[in-house]
């Protein structure tokens, strides 16, 4: 070795170790940022851009709300002082006494929900009687839980003679004990829902050859949302009813993708509830302001048939379409629909079991 | 004495700093495509697209009218589902 090489040697030999742990460190740092850098920030953003939204008086507030439990799970202390939180902030930041109830389920009772198609008129009462009940965004966008359908009337048709068939019986085929009534290979009638229009612009309605169809969430009774979520933030509660708990929700949206009829709404944006349109009258799992990041759906306005009143959409049908009741009860509206009306069934069917029905009177 | 530009040291150095400013750069990058838009125009577009795709999903369903016996048995599925929920 020369002299040369023999003086870096002596002068670097300490150095050959801090040298491979620096490029360690870097290459660990470097893969560390961009891993975690994008996550971080996005957090980072979401948090700036939710404190931005109120006031810094009530930050404590919104911490806490991040760092609180499922309600279902809170105990009754921890329950009231989530409640007195809520209410204090929403009637600060709208400027109105605002009252969040956590009104628990009804003894003895399963909500069901029919809508007579022959009736629906397409005015859209429902529609927006719902996003005023439910305190949903106004604009840019405005979030409405009720689409509905225009339907070509060529697409609907029955056969009524048919209707109480669905035993085997023999047909051009033999006898092999094939069912030819309503069954999934000839059904006695049915509905398509092809070639539907939801954003129409009609100057009035009912507009003639077109029939009407509200879809909005069905409250299955075995609901594949609920399935899916991996935080269980939505669940079926002792009604029946598929609620949501908005400060668990953790906003992946798995539960929007898993709805076969397309019912829940996100929230991509911080909504846009003016004050003077909010409705100070709410309830945990239902019309209280929602946040960014979290979604939404109907909940047959929980708020109040709670408190045995009707949903608004019902209240605000000018014509008489919509039916709500208790199908534990026999007497009720829904279970007369259910015995003596003409009633549909999605023809694919899911086994999610809606409890929510359309019916022809 | 060596020239520290042209040694292995001073080329590891140079690297470790290119290293360096490519992560930096890549975590820029990323955050700005990932971070969460303000834009409220592509927020509601995005809401409309949510309602396009749920106008998609109902336009390919088809019903049909249930029989006596369908509706019977629909409601009995529904009715022990819920008293098994409950129990």
């Amino acid at each position: 070795m020369s002299e040369e090489r023999k003086e870096i040697a002596k002068v670097t030999e300490g150095v050959q170790e801090t040298r491979r742990d620096l490029l360690k460190y870097v290459g660990l740092a470097g893969a560390t940022a961009l891993m975690a850098g994008p996550a971080g920030a996005e957090a980072a953003a979401s948090a700036v851009s939710a404190t931005a939204a109120i006031n810094p008086a009530d930050a404590d507030s919104t911490i806490t709300e991040w760092l609180q439990g499922h309600y279902v799970l809170m105990s009754d202390e921890e329950k009231k002082k989530c409640i007195d939180r809520l209410e204090k902030r929403y009637s600060a930041q709208y400027g109105k006494k605002t009252t969040v109830s956590d009104a628990p389920p009804l003894e003895g009772v399963l909500f069901g929900y029919a809508l007579d198609i022959a009736k629906c008129i397409g005015c859209r009462s429902c529609v927006h009687a719902c996003v005023k009940e439910n305190n949903q965004s106004r604009h840019d966008p405005e979030i409405q839980w009720i689409q509905v359908m225009k339907i070509e009337k060529g697409n609907f048709s029955f056969s009524a003679d048919k209707l109480d068939e669905g035993y085997p019986q023999p047909s051009k085929f033999g006898d092999h004990g094939v069912q030819v009534g309503g069954n999934a290979y000839s059904p006695v009638g049915g509905l398509s829902t092809h070639g539907t229009q939801s954003y129409y612009d009609a100057e009035t309605v009912p507009e003639k050859d077109f029939f009407y169809m509200p879809v909005q969430c069905q409250q299955c009774e075995k609901p594949p949302c609920v399935k899916v979520c991996p935080v269980r933030a939505t669940f079926r509660d002792p009604n029946g009813i598929v609620l949501i708990d908005y400060n668990w929700c953790i906003g992946c949206r798995m539960c929007q993708l898993a709805c076969p009829y397309g019912a829940r709404r996100f929230n991509w944006g911080k909504p846009n509830l003016p004050s003077e349109e909010m409705n100070p009258k709410t309830h945990y799992f239902g019309n209280r302001p929602r946040m960014r990041g979290v979604m939404e759906k109907c909940t047959f306005c929980i708020q109040r048939t709670r408190e045995n009143r009707n949903p608004a959409c019902l209240e605000a049908c000018p014509v008489g379409a919509r039916k709500f009741g208790n199908l534990l009860d026999p007497e009720s509206d829904v279970r007369k629909i259910l015995a003596t009306k003409k009633v549909f069934r999605l023809k694919e069917e899911f086994n999610t079991f809606p409890k929510f029905f359309y019916y022809v009177g | 004495m060596t020239n520290e530009d042209n040694s292995r040291r001073g080329f590891l150095k140079k690297a470790a700093a290119a290293v360096g400013v490519v992560a930096a750069a890549g975590v820029t990058a990323k955050t700005l495509i990932s971070a969460p838009s303000d834009s409220v125009s592509s927020e509601s577009a995005k809401y409309v697209n949510d309602g396009h795709l749920q106008q998609k999903v109902m336009s390919q369903k088809q019903y049909v009218l249930m029989t006596d016996n369908e509706k019977e048995q629909m409601l009995n599925e529904i009715l022990s589902n819920h008293y098994k929920e409950l129990a």
